[in-house]
């Protein structure tokens, strides 16, 4: 039998102060062309400096991926010819990755995978080129921002091993907060390496690389397009040939960009201008011993707690989220919590494009509601009505109650009066009660609603509108 | 005609000090004696710039010895508004936007920059030849090459145009034309001066350093543009001395080496006898002088062709016709506008290190070559760090030979590196090194002393230097009388 052997490149842009290389600003997204100075452009006499900055970010990361650290690291040139790339070389890692031999930890459908990591190293971006009637221009922006490359081992075995590969790369990143991490906007790059063996062979297939997948969901589509491709190809006993191909959006299918020859010339060397670079035991201490708590840490908690994997996926997904979910985790129900800010909350700031830093919430409020939805007192329907007042007035929460009527009668002496009156005033509704008809208690329901103007507690009015109907 | 450029930076400094002369006055003679030349020795003249900065100084104190001291600078070092060309066609419009550090150090001392010296095209080869500007020639006799790469700098300097000027060295650059033209031309210790902004030939060897008449007025230009950069993170933090406290200190207790290897045969009988000379004279002073040998100092030229023009390939890659420099009249795609601006750009020589250094670093050749000569590199760093631990200094001759005729290597490769036999092995090390006129072959040509220190010892070269000069009292200003 054919299986897949797959290996996944991501590159991922740091949100350093500065770019890499040089003491220019690290924003991509300003006018073009301005956040350069001689040594993005490659300007003759120029050197590199280094950001240590950037060193501390990519230790991070290979420390979070469980990688050993090149304790003496050099830089290296990486030789070709590209408009992009203005020195004719990129200085990149190639001999002494920062991390190497790492993992992350991965669950797909209920069951754990190591997906080991064979490196990840500090390399500059190039350039922007932009194509536009027949002519190309260049935005240096984007050359010498500082860039990571993750190469996993190839271990992955299927598309939804190598969605929660990427996932899980991405996650841990992002509580890093060194990386946007923004696959849609190219903060995060993915390559995918497919390639089929027989089951019981030692011998990897011919792979073939899918550039720049622009979306997790198409990270999946291309692979298992791919591993179909390369399957009905070995079928029908055709060869495969090491190429490079692309994702197409529309056709959902994988394109021919260019085969490879015998492999590229990149004419490598140590990057003279770059002195070796020593990271000592007692900085990767330091470093490691100041981690953020890290996304698996939060989802073992999780589960602990209790809380569902929509739940938790939600939250881990959307740090700002998590980082506000945690104020009250120790507080109140923390179901109860992660319902109301991963449903209701979430919905309303997508609704209205904003972040959770956007809005004004005073935790009292917030601590308000879980009680009453736990304590029963507050419908699901009535905190709808209820938290866009909260979001955008200063109003307290009573107040918007007692405003807008919304109140609950929970008392039951006066739930008994109000329903005994409905109930004797509808003795049909009585005689169908008694012959099994479900139509009774919805009708009554209906009712006793009517009467109290909707602030009947529910839950309560049920139960006492049966008890009543029994004793008939 | 006034003769103040022929006065010592001392007595230059006197007069500017006692205002007997003004900075102008320096100015005009460096312009008039440039027009009575014809050694070819500048690309460009920074003329009217020199004349607006002299007569601004006038309203200045003389706060230091090389305040309104005419310098030239080296055509690969950037020089902000001035334009730079490496002697090559791909820049023959290029105007940097920025000074490159020494450059920025010297307009802090108030030095006038008078103009860029010639070379051979981006620093490759030894005879000034490869200029996309004509090659310099020799001030001793018109008809010799200057030698190289820093030629210009070498006859601008050895014809009494300026006082002093600014070379680079990557594999005797500077020390093979100071020996040519009877100067004395120093190679710091890699990293002892700022490579920010002298545009890379082999990054790894490249170091600017100071042609001058003199050691002492050596030792005040190598005080102004060493230290450490933050724009360079290939400079060293080490402490800067004042090195012209060496001058003239006490030389007996010194212990020199000689390597047999810089002895043989391949050197000419003449160079080699001026050596034993001053060997001789240095032991009559009480100096140890032992005949040794330095393992691994006959690779060098292979070294230097595997990892000097390695690096040179991936350096001159920027120069693509995208951003500045050369870029060819009509292309119909990128790959043409590259291969017709490089084409036309550089020049032979050019050309041929970048296939090389390609070459090398290309696929399986770059195990079999440049890590291997990589490998090598450090042994030979062993052997010198090896001698330092018994000598302080090694001696030998600076060339196999005096300054040869125009026009007789610039046909073969091979020669020309071979002209760097001796000089080469120090820059592979990193060694600071000196060129020391110590007299002059049988046709009046000058004979150069080759001074090796141990790192960040450019000190005990100067120690030595010093008194060798005083010893000589050599004539060196080929126009006659020797003031300075």
């Amino acid at each position: 039998m054919l299986v897949p052997t797959i290996g996944i490149e991501i590159h991922v842009e740091l949100k350093s102060k500065k770019k890499v290389f040089s003491p220019s600003i690290n924003n991509f997204n300003d006018d073009a062309n301005t956040n350069v100075d001689v040594i993005d452009m490659g300007y003759p006499g120029s050197l590199p400096l280094l950001n240590k900055e950037v060193v501390n970010m990519a230790l991070q990361a290979a420390l979070a991926f469980n990688c050993q650290i090149n304790q003496l690291m050099h830089f290296d040139r990486k030789n070709y010819f590209y408009p992009d790339l203005p020195k004719g070389y990129q200085i990149t890692q190639k001999d002494t990755p920062i991390g190497f031999d790492g993992y992350v930890e991965i669950e797909v459908d209920g069951l754990k995978k190591k997906i080991g990591i064979e490196r990840i190293h500090i390399e500059e971006d190039t350039c922007k080129s932009i194509h536009s009637n027949d002519k190309t221009y260049l935005n240096f922006n984007r050359a010498g921002v500082p860039l990571i490359e993750i190469v996993s081992k190839p271990e992955i075995t299927n598309e939804k091993e190598a969605v929660a590969y990427i996932e899980a790369i991405r996650e841990i990143l992002l509580y890093l907060g060194i990386s946007d991490v923004k696959i849609e906007e190219g903060s995060m790059r993915c390559d995918a390496n497919v390639s089929l063996k027989e089951e019981d062979s030692s011998v990897f297939g011919t792979k073939v690389e899918v550039k720049n997948i622009g979306s997790i969901s198409n990270v999946a589509l291309s692979i298992s397009y791919e591993i179909e491709r390369q399957k009905a190809l070995l079928m029908s006993n055709e060869t495969i040939y090491e190429q490079t191909r692309r994702f197409d959006d529309k056709t959902r299918q994988t394109i021919l960009m260019r085969t490879k020859e015998t492999g590229n010339d990149y004419r490598y060397f140590p990057e003279p201008d770059i002195p070796y670079v020593n990271i000592s035991e007692d900085h990767i201490s330091s470093v490691k011993n100041n981690l953020p708590v890290l996304p698996n840490e939060y989802r073992i908690e999780y589960q602990a707690l209790g809380l569902n994997n929509n739940y938790i996926k939600t939250l881990i997904g959307n740090i700002e989220l998590n980082s506000y979910y945690r104020k009250f985790i120790s507080k109140i129900n923390p179901i109860i919590c992660a319902n109301i800010i991963t449903g209701e909350l979430l919905s309303y700031l997508n609704k209205n494009k904003l972040t959770i830093k956007d809005i004004v919430l005073s935790d009292e409020e917030l601590i308000k509601l879980v009680n009453m939805i736990e304590e029963g007192t507050l419908s699901s329907k009535q905190l709808k009505e209820v938290l866009p007042i909260l979001l955008e007035t200063d109003d307290l929460l009573e107040d918007i109650l007692e405003k807008q009527g919304i109140k609950q009668i929970s008392n039951e002496t006066q739930l008994n009066g109000i329903i005994s009156k409905i109930v004797n005033a509808n003795p049909s509704s009585i005689k169908d009660y008694k012959e099994g008809k479900d139509r009774a208690i919805k009708y009554l329901m209906g009712q006793i609603m009517k009467e109290t103007k909707g602030q009947a507690n529910p839950k309560l009015a049920n139960d006492i509108l049966v008890a009543i109907l029994k004793e008939q | 005609m006034s003769k103040y450029l022929d006065l010592s930076i001392i007595d230059i400094n006197k007069k500017l000090k006692a205002k007997e002369i003004k900075p102008i006055d320096l100015i005009n003679e460096v312009f008039e004696r440039i027009g009575f030349n014809n050694l070819n020795a500048f690309i460009t003249l920074n003329k009217e710039e020199a004349i607006k900065q002299a007569l601004a100084l006038e309203n200045k104190e003389v706060d230091n010895l090389l305040f309104g001291i005419p310098i030239a600078i080296k055509d690969n070092i950037v020089t902000k508004n001035l334009k730079t060309t490496c002697a090559s066609h791909m820049l023959d419009n290029f105007i940097p936007v920025y000074d490159a550090t020494v450059v920025k150090k010297i307009k802090e001392k108030n030095m006038i920059i008078i103009g860029k010296t010639n070379m051979d095209e981006f620093a490759m080869g030894s005879t000034g030849e490869t200029s996309y500007y004509k090659p310099a020639v020799n001030p001793w006799n018109n008809k010799k090459v200057p030698g190289g790469s820093s030629s210009g700098s070498a006859a601008a300097v050895c014809s009494r145009i300026v006082p002093l000027a600014l070379g680079s060295d990557t594999g005797g650059s500077i020390r093979q034309p100071a020996s040519f033209c009877g100067l004395v031309g120093l190679k710091p210790t890699y990293g002892r001066v700022s490579r920010y902004g002298l545009i890379a030939f082999a990054s790894s060897l490249d170091q600017i350093g100071p042609m001058t008449r003199n050691v002492y007025e050596n030792a005040a230009l190598l005080n102004i543009i060493s230290g450490e950069d933050d724009n360079d993170l290939t400079s060293s933090s080490n402490k800067v001395p004042d090195f012209t406290s060496y001058m003239h200190q006490d030389i007996k207790d010194l212990k020199v080496a000689i390597p047999n290897y810089y002895m043989s045969d391949q050197i000419d009988k003449d160079v080699r006898d001026n050596v034993t000379k001053i060997a001789s004279m240095l032991t009559k002073q009480g100096v140890t002088i032992d005949y040794i040998d330095i393992d691994y100092l006959e690779y060098a030229i292979p070294l230097y062709q595997v990892i000097a023009l390695g690096e040179a390939s991936s350096n001159l890659a920027r120069f693509d016709g995208i951003r500045y420099g050369h870029v060819t009249d009509s292309f119909t795609n990128t790959e043409e506008l590259y291969q017709k601006s490089r084409a036309e750009g550089f020049g032979r020589e050019v050309k041929r290190r970048i296939m090389i250094g390609s070459y090398i670093l290309s696929g399986e050749n770059a195990d079999t070559y440049y890590d291997k000569a990589l490998k090598v590199r450090e042994a030979l760093t062993n052997s010198f760090k090896q001698v330092f631990t018994k000598y302080d200094l090694i001696i030998g001759p600076t060339n196999t030979n005096v300054a040869y005729d125009l026009g007789i290597k610039s046909d073969d490769a091979l020669k020309s590196f071979y002209d760097d036999l001796l000089t080469i092995p120090v820059n592979m090390a990193g060694l600071p090194a000196m060129s020391l006129p110590i007299g002059f072959n049988n046709e009046h040509l000058p004979i150069g002393l080759h001074i090796v220190g141990n790192y960040y010892d450019e000190g005990a070269i100067y120690k030595l230097a010093s008194y060798i000069e005083k010893e000589l009292d050599l004539s060196l200003n080929p126009g006659g009388d020797d003031l300075c």
